[in-house]
């Protein structure tokens, strides 16, 4: 039997940013109707829901049962999947797994996140737990504290300045600023990257993601049911993950190893013009990680992505986590969302017309990554 | 409309006879805070605060707004016999339960035959006691009213509101208007269950939900209630020659008129803050007392106050002749300004018995 394709036929978003006035329900029926709505596809038999935080601030276990229920939508396979802050393609794979497989034709992937319950030291807190509780946590160390462990390693193995660094946020706040879905939708000068507040020495606040409320929607479909959707279709091509080594175990600070080896996955099965000629969103959640993911895919040469930020084109239109924002477990909906939009209609000022696009993302200092290959339906 | 223009508002009936304020001597610098605690040392300057004023053993609401009421009456030189009612509005009470207000009254031998309650509304419950003073002066039922706001403000050490939680009062004698020398145009009040700030009871200090106490609350309230001012008095803020905020810190004020299309000019003369402190239930009171100590015959005044949980109160208040022979009655906030001495953080954290230690 002939394997199946997998599709992406629609996306949906909201704006990220703090929904006060909207709570988790709200935020994802917005984008769960506007997905369903415009597609031309009747009924979903699986629901994959990604969220990092649901149990620990809202109070709430089984989030995609208590979604479907108040959606009235009683009878199809629901569940829940969360992989830290990699989540949303964590649900992107179960859902390209389970279509791929044959074990479901329509699926509806949920990214959903609502942080603004709680005050910011309580989130940092949860956020933490991303690390090994025992191990790390315990000890106090957060994911900042490894970005700057992180950023003070390249900077002394490449024999650079702090300043040398501030380009990636400029651009990042540029981009988002033709994003009408982003968080942070203001330009900010190299100066103000550099005068604002210390997160973590030498990791500063416009180095890293604001924290904000998102949801965002994919329908998926296989190659049967791709025939029925009103929409245009972007295939997805690969869904690839892999798990890393511990912080503290690393012999090469200025690595990402998970990164590093689905780079080399991707290179292996689809050729190294995959990884330099696609439109890629990557995960910026500290602007150092973005220079070394560059470095990773291959895009610039180690200790040297720097000299290419301003020439990028198509990478991160959207602004990235630092300023499109980062609502955890969406965030990886966001990006395929926004780079299936990207492939289609246009988005964020900006349409792409090569043949592959890149979601890229990790969570923590690359303990886990995961990346999505879109292709262009020819 | 006809109805409008026919009949006054009850508003215009009273005005402010007299008013006082009182800030304590002692002043900690914010950047000492900030440094202690580790802040960044560039928040006190994003926040615009510079110092804020620490009440001392012997000073606390009650005594602090019986020399504001003192002044107040002084100004106004009424018969405290002849006030028929004290509001104390507060949310640091020397008693959880024994009104201040009766404290201070009976001190200021103001008649028996009075009302005479503390309320509480976080920073606004002094707005709303001129709101009653006004209402009840316009309707008859008395002759003066007594509104003071005062507060020795408490913040959890460490908490960035340690910054600007401060001490202060101030205190309004409302009567009629043909005895006042600034007279109420209108008021309008808006108020609504938002909880970005609290203190459960047994608790010591207050929670705040950050960034939830700016644009939910504070603007969201101060400008809905300020538009609603606009609309029924057919006013626009080029009309206002002042604008007085509740001040949280230096920089809401400044941020909330210019989103209500205010120069800086019409906002600065009414700023406190910065160098005293967040006094809570004082602090858009004593902004106000620093503008009529400098306004003209025929200015206009605007004041909005604002209190968590959440409401605000606009005030439109038009300055009558003879503000500055009443003004040159008593001490001006210019002058509690100046009267300062400073502390280091730990006389600050002796004088709000922050240190915990066995007595007898």
């Amino acid at each position: 039997m002939e394997v199946t394709k997998v599709y992406v036929v629609n996306s949906a978003l909201v704006k990220i940013d703090r929904h006060f006035s909207k709570g988790y329900k709200e935020l994802a029926n917005e984008v769960i109707s506007e997905v369903i709505s415009k597609s031309g596809i009747e009924s979903v038999d699986l629901v994959v829901v990604s969220n990092m935080f649901s149990d620990c601030i809202l109070d709430q276990l089984d989030i995609s049962t208590i979604l479907m229920q108040n959606l009235g939508m009683t009878k199809v396979r629901a569940l829940r999947v969360e992989t830290g802050e990699s989540s949303g393609l964590a649900a992107l794979e179960t859902a390209w797994m389970a279509i791929e497989s044959g074990a479901a034709e329509n699926v509806l992937v949920i990214g959903v996140e609502k942080v603004t319950e709680y005050p910011t030291y309580k989130i940092n807190k949860m956020y933490g737990k991303v690390l090994d509780y025992e191990v790390e946590f315990i000890r106090n160390i957060t994911p900042p504290d490894y970005a700057a462990l992180v950023m003070k390693a390249y900077l002394k193995k490449f024999g650079l300045k702090r300043e040398d660094l501030i380009s990636w946020p400029v651009k990042m706040h540029d981009n988002a600023s033709r994003n009408a879905y982003a968080q942070l939708s203001f330009r900010i000068s190299p100066e103000k990257v550099f005068t604002s507040m210390v997160i973590s020495d030498p990791i500063h606040l416009l180095d890293t993601f604001p924290l904000g409320d998102g949801a965002a929607a994919l329908l998926l479909t296989s190659s049967k049911a791709v025939r029925n959707t009103a929409t245009e279709p972007v295939i997805v091509a690969h869904v690839d993950s892999a798990v890393s080594t511990q912080f503290h175990l690393r012999e090469d600070l200025t690595r990402l190893p998970a990164t590093a080896a689905l780079a080399s996955r991707l290179k292996e099965k689809f050729g190294n013009k995959v990884l330099t000629e696609a439109a890629i969103e990557l995960h910026d959640s500290y602007s150092i990680y973005a220079y070394i993911i560059l470095e990773e895919l291959g895009l610039a040469e180690r200790g040297k992505a720097r000299e290419i930020v301003d020439k990028l084109e198509f990478v991160n239109v959207s602004g990235g986590l630092k300023a499109r924002g980062h609502p955890f477990g969406a965030t990886g909906v966001y990006q395929i969302a926004e780079l299936y939009k990207l492939m289609t209609e246009g988005f964020a000022g900006k349409k792409f017309d090569g043949e592959y696009a890149i979601a890229h993302s990790m969570s923590g200092p690359d303990y886990n990554a995961r990346v999505a290959l879109l292709q262009k339906l020819v | 409309m006809f109805r409008v223009l026919c009949v006054p508002r009850p508003e215009s009936l009273t005005g402010i006879v007299g008013w006082g304020a009182y800030i304590p001597r002692q002043r900690v610098k914010a950047d000492e805070i900030a440094s202690l605690w580790g802040f960044e040392k560039t928040l006190p300057k994003a926040l615009w605060i510079e110092e804020k004023a620490v009440a001392s053993v012997d000073e606390d609401t009650v005594t602090m707004g019986w020399y504001a009421a003192k002044v107040a009456i002084e100004r106004g030189n009424v018969d405290p016999e002849l006030v028929g009612a004290v509001f104390v509005g507060t949310e640091s009470k020397p008693y959880a339960v024994k009104p201040s207000a009766t404290i201070i009254a009976d001190a200021l031998g103001i008649s028996k035959k009075k009302l005479s309650t503390d309320m509480e509304f976080a920073c606004r419950a002094g707005g709303e006691g001129i709101r009653l003073a006004i209402a009840l002066v316009a309707s008859g039922t008395i002759k003066y009213g007594l509104a003071i706001g005062s507060d020795t403000a408490q913040a959890s050490p460490g908490d960035v509101l340690e910054l600007t939680a401060s001490s202060g009062a101030a205190a309004y004698l409302v009567g009629p208007a043909s005895e006042s020398v600034a007279q109420f145009e209108g008021v309008v009040t808006y108020v609504t269950d938002t909880p970005d700030f609290w203190r459960r009871e047994g608790s010591k200090y207050p929670s705040h939900g950050e960034i939830f106490t700016g644009e939910p609350a504070y603007f969201h309230h101060i400008m809905t209630a300020v538009k609603m001012l606009f609309d029924e008095l057919s006013l626009k803020p080029s009309d206002f020659d002042y604008a007085v905020f509740h001040q949280p810190n230096g920089k809401f004020p400044l941020q909330v008129g210019k989103k209500l299309g205010f120069p800086k000019e019409k906002i600065l003369p009414g700023i406190v803050t910065p160098w005293i402190g967040n006094t809570y239930n004082g602090s858009a009171l004593i902004g106000l007392a620093r503008v009529l100590e400098q306004a003209k015959p025929g200015d206009r005044i605007l004041v909005a106050t604002f209190g968590s949980g959440a409401g605000s109160d606009a005030f439109s208040i038009i300055v009558k002749d003879g503000i500055e022979e009443r003004a040159g009655r008593g001490p001006k906030v210019e002058d509690l300004l100046k009267r300062k001495k400073y502390v280091s953080y730990a006389q600050y954290a002796k004088s709000r018995r922050l240190y915990i230690r066995n007595i007898g």
